[in-house]
């Protein structure tokens, strides 16, 4: 689900960029005034487990691969504006060192999973678990919730894709950018999405969600028990986790719509101009890949330097948090 | 007894009494003071006391000889995945510093690769950019091992092992000194800026001789302050040699970092030879 550099049209990446600003200075507002200061770690730990779950790749029907996002269980756990950092901030990073989704796609990858999907997933869960009571309707509410958010982040990548070659044509009708349109984009992704990876999204969030109410119940925004303590368990499975991304490779193929330019040449025929011509970032390691080394060490390594950076990220970040100590009570 | 006036103010001078309109020049110092006070407050920052041992620190010596080993190795590295594997390790290792410690570590790297960037751009001008990256990435890993011993080893600590890896007492008397003297330098210096900014007014024109006063009162206090506390070790029986008490101990955790070290070793040997 992460677009690559100049699929879409630099206009659409300018539109979802504008659209996602407002976003991100609400979301660092509400995080500000309703994350305390001794929680901001525990995001970067979430956004870690949300990096390391875009890493495992799932081999869907029609040869693409695709992957969890985990928005809303960091939604369920943080709060969707925290959510909204967190996704956002992994993406950077993956963007940036990896090469994973574009620069200037950016504002669209962020608005599709990082926006999107966390607020419908937690709408979702908010209203399964007021009507379902106990455990059962938080697990099932997330599970629905997780599925539902992922399709519908999948449907708006789809779309962003589709409305390209109806918008951006040269004079003889060929695609300027991604070439194949909304009735080829929608079914191609959605297929392998409400199947596949949606699952893997719902069993990542009720799994993982599952796990943290039994070993560290006080893991999350709603609890008041003291911050960071009895973390173990978590950091634990952050390193299994980490220890198990190259299966990630096990799913051959590229995810849809993330092909290189010069296979998307062999399957349409031609390059279109905008991604020949277009602009890319050169990343320190270009999907997750280091030079003639196996591709194993280059994704553990990928998800070492990725999981530090965002712990280092928010624990920094809790400097700018409020303080916890309240001197008007 | 003088009679009393009714005026309660009428003893007062004139001149004091009259309302003045002294309206002071504009003054353009504002560069050389901003600059000169963030020059004095890093080095007041320099301080080197507040390391804390973490639970799994190697023994001071060998804290120092891998953090050594691994800049060197880091420096002589042609292959970018051993960097790359070097950043993981600083990385991970820095995550779980406390958050004061982290925050300097942070701020430190990314001032070292920053300013690293700045000066390969010409390089990256002339259509490499790939090596100003790699020296970058370079000094953030270096200048990261670097801080982080720095904030994980009490001073006194690095002292002793200086002093137990063969170092010569007079350099370890000279560093210790140094080291001291300079956060000593920087919040002189500071204090000494600060003040002549509260008590000036109007347009200096003597803008050199200020700044060499400045100077001139900082390097004599410094150099007083290092009397002083030269003179306080002497009074509790410093004769000049650096006694480290019991002899090293190896704790458990060196072999566990020696090993790793091993292993980051032949990584480097096997790399080497890739590239």
């Amino acid at each position: 689900m992460h677009i690559p550099e100049n699929y879409l049209s630099p206009s659409t990446c300018a539109v979802a960029t504008v659209a996602m600003a407002p976003v991100w200075y609400c979301a660092v507002h509400h995080v500000r005034e309703e994350v305390p200061r001794e929680k901001m770690p525990l995001i970067g730990i979430a956004a870690a487990f949300c990096f390391l779950a875009m890493m495992f790749n799932i081999p869907l029907p029609g040869g693409t691969t695709g992957h969890a996002v985990c928005g809303t269980l960091i939604a369920i756990l943080f709060g969707p504006w925290s959510a909204v950092l967190a996704v956002s901030i992994a993406l950077a990073i993956q963007a940036v060192l990896f090469g994973d989704g574009g620069i200037l796609a950016f504002g669209a990858n962020c608005f599709n999973m990082a926006f999107v999907l966390p607020f419908v997933g937690y709408a979702i869960y908010s209203l399964i678990r007021s009507r379902v009571e106990g455990e059962r309707g938080e697990l099932l509410g997330a599970a629905i919730g997780s599925y539902v958010g992922l399709n519908v982040a999948a449907l708006l990548c789809a779309i962003e894709f589709g409305i390209q070659p109806l918008l951006f044509t040269t004079a003889d009708g060929a695609a300027l950018y991604c070439p194949y349109p909304v009735w080829v984009s929608v079914p191609a992704m959605m297929l392998g999405h409400l199947t596949v990876a949606g699952l893997a999204e719902a069993g990542f969030t009720v799994g993982i969600l599952a796990f943290l109410h039994s070993a560290v119940p006080s893991f999350g925004i709603e609890t008041h028990a003291a911050g960071t303590s009895g973390l173990a368990p978590v950091i634990g499975l952050v390193v299994a986790l980490v220890a198990a991304t190259p299966l990630g490779l096990l799913a051959t193929g590229d995810a849809w719509g993330e092909w290189a330019a010069e296979d998307l040449a062999e399957m349409v025929g031609y390059t279109p101009a905008g991604l020949e011509g277009g602009w890319e970032w050169s990343s320190l390691m270009p999907d997750y890949s280091v030079g003639a080394l196996p591709e194993w060490v280059g994704y553990i390594l990928s998800a070492v330097i990725g999981v530090a950076l965002l712990v280092i990220i928010f624990r920094l970040a809790a400097n700018l948090a409020r303080p916890t100590v309240d001197f008007d009570a | 007894m003088p009679e009393e006036s009714d005026n309660p103010i009428g003893d007062l001078p004139d001149w004091l009494t009259s309302s003045q309109d002294y309206r002071p020049g504009p003054d353009r110092d504002g560069f050389i003071m901003r600059n000169l006070l963030s020059l004095a407050s890093v080095l007041a920052q320099l301080r080197l006391d507040d390391g804390r041992d973490g639970p799994l620190s190697p023994s001071p010596p060998v804290k120092l000889l891998l953090a050594l080993g691994a800049i060197l190795l880091t420096s002589l590295s042609r292959n970018y995945l051993f960097v790359l594997a070097m950043l993981a390790v600083v990385l991970v290792r820095a995550a779980m510093l406390p958050r004061a410690a982290l925050a300097r570590v942070t701020g430190g790297s990314l001032a070292a690769a920053g300013l690293t960037l700045v000066l390969m751009l010409p390089a990256a001008l002339i259509g490499q950019p790939r090596s100003a990256l790699f020296l970058a990435t370079k000094s953030l890993v270096t200048v990261g091992i670097t801080l982080t011993v720095a904030l994980t080893t009490p001073k006194a600590h690095l002292t002793s092992a200086l002093r137990q890896l063969g170092m010569p007492a007079v350099v370890i008397l000279t560093v210790d000194l140094a080291l001291h003297g300079i956060v000593r330098l920087g919040q002189t210096a500071q204090e000494v800026l600060v003040a002549l900014r509260l008590r000036s007014v109007g347009t200096n024109r003597a803008k050199g001789a200020t700044m060499g006063g400045v100077g001139g009162v900082v390097l004599v206090k410094a150099s007083r302050l290092a009397q002083d506390s030269y003179d306080a070790m002497r009074c509790r029986g410093f004769d000049g040699s650096y006694r480290t008490g019991a002899s090293w101990r190896p704790r458990g955790a060196d072999a566990l970092w020696a090993a790793g070290f091993a292993l980051v070793l032949a990584l480097f040997l096997y790399l080497q030879g890739v590239v």
